[in-house]
């Protein structure tokens, strides 16, 4: 699908203003795809139903095991969750031939990867609320502090889908791409996983806030970091 | 590292580098080997003085590939992406080297080949990083793509580095888990060993900078076959 005609801002002159719109029009318009196509988001929400099904299988029955894995089977379920996403998010463009077109816009470069993470961020938040519920219901996840575990959660998964997403726009125009992309990315990616465990590990124990914040602030730090490096880069790989 | 576009063969600097690194090298081990042992490990320790080499040069190199693989997103030029994988090879032997001897070590000292503590993790993780290299540079046809692509893990590899070396530190401060010491020879060195440990470092570095120019020359000579 093409980007809507009318009111796509003009590049030159009209500076940050049009940059945000372009950002949100790109994930206004991918959301609206993915949905519209329900096939892709329906068959990762059942992904992460049956990992954690077979987790819970290959864990249980007894509760309290099953509670001490569940912050490393949400963020497990998460990571490959995310990766399948973040092909999607480039995968289409692939397809349809409007990777070239997106790119020939004037202007820079990196609103094309934050849109695309716009997006990945629009559609992983309610899946990561939904694999969180799960978790809680399968694995004995105490849901009690619900803010914390959603903070915890949108600093994770947005580190984790930084650096998918700048991963996924390298290898679009890759064949094997599949199979690569987890590699190189969960390599990568192990510190956002490591402290997004450990955090939900504390709120699930019970741990002071004061404790877990030290976690949020590495969390932001990674975000911060891979955010950038991510947004820099893009540009230079994806040109040429 | 390499200043000349078209070379033949090795410059005399890269003789220089190899030539003393591979001479100097059995003094290294004379001297590693005529170290007093230590106290606590006896002879053991010993393994030391290919390990901290094997680890700094890992390090070093990795570097350097992160160095270069920036130079080359600026300026474009094949040369500064021939350094960079070649110094990401060398690095990955190096560290290879360091992870062996590392666990050869702690099978006798804390009874087993593995352990899941941070600086250990943290290791391995990076060496996936550059095998993960490898396996990009390997997948991509097209010349360009691949040294673009490559460069970009090499940047985003390396800020790893020093941030998972950060979050180790915050986790055995939140957790207080009993951190095996690595550093203990460090502190109590015998003058004798921290000089013989030096000098093997020295010695390893030269290796490297010999090697990191030869396999660029390596390279380069292979662009050229390529193209012709």
């Amino acid at each position: 699908m093409k980007l809507p005609v009318e009111g796509w801002p003009e590049a030159a002159g009209q500076g940050r203003v049009g940059m945000v719109r372009r950002v949100v029009l790109l994930a206004l318009r991918d959301l609206r795809l993915e949905v519209r196509d329900r096939a892709g988001l329906l068959s990762i929400l059942a992904f992460f139903a049956v990992m954690l099904f077979i987790m819970a299988l290959a864990l249980g029955p007894e509760e309290e095991p099953l509670r001490r894995a569940a912050p490393g089977v949400l963020w497990v379920a998460l990571a490959f969750g995310s990766t399948l996403l973040s092909t999607r998010a480039f995968a289409l463009e692939v397809e349809e031939g409007t990777l070239d077109d997106l790119l020939l816009a004037p202007g820079g470069k990196e609103w094309i990867y934050f849109g695309k993470l716009l997006f990945q961020m629009l559609l992983l938040l309610p899946l990561a609320a939904l694999a969180l519920l799960m978790a809680a219901g399968l694995f004995y996840l105490p849901l009690e502090r619900l803010f914390p575990l959603f903070l915890t959660l949108v600093l994770g998964v947005l580190g984790y889908a930084s650096v998918a997403t700048f991963y996924a726009g390298l290898l679009a125009r890759l064949r094997g791409r599949e199979a690569l992309l987890p590699l190189l990315l969960f390599s990568l990616v192990v510190p956002v996983v490591l402290a997004s465990v450990r955090a939900t590990t504390g709120l699930a124990e019970g741990l002071p806030l004061a404790e877990i914040s030290d976690w949020w602030q590495l969390l932001l730090v990674f975000d911060v970091v891979y955010l950038s490096a991510s947004a820099l880069l893009f540009p230079v790989v994806m040109e040429g | 590292m390499l200043k000349v576009a078209q070379p033949d063969r090795p410059d005399a600097l890269t003789w220089v580098f190899l030539g003393l690194g591979l001479l100097l090298l059995p003094v290294g081990l004379y001297l590693a080997l005529s170290a007093p042992p230590d106290v606590n490990q006896g002879y053991l320790a010993r393994i030391m003085y290919l390990h901290v080499p094997g680890a700094w040069l890992g390090y070093l190199a990795f570097f350097v590939t992160f160095l270069y693989s920036l130079l080359y997103l600026f300026r474009q030029d094949p040369r500064y992406d021939r350094v960079a994988s070649a110094s990401a090879e060398i690095g990955l032997v190096f560290m290879g080297l360091a992870l062996v001897t590392g666990m050869l070590w702690a099978r006798p000292t804390w009874g087993v080949y593995w352990t899941w503590e941070p600086r250990l993790t943290t290791t391995a993780i990076l060496f996936a990083v550059y095998v993960g290299y490898f396996l990009l540079r390997g997948a991509i046809e097209d010349p360009e793509l691949r040294q673009k692509a490559a460069a970009a893990v090499g940047i985003l590899g390396f800020i790893n580095v020093p941030i998972s070396y950060m979050s180790v530190k915050w986790w055995r401060s939140l957790h207080q888990t009993q951190s095996i010491d690595l550093t203990t020879g460090k502190i109590h060195m015998d003058p004798a060993m921290l000089q013989a440990l030096l000098f093997n470092l020295f010695v390893f570095t030269l290796l490297y900078l010999g090697f990191v120019r030869f396999r660029s020359l390596l390279a380069a000579l292979e662009a050229r076959k390529e193209e012709a």
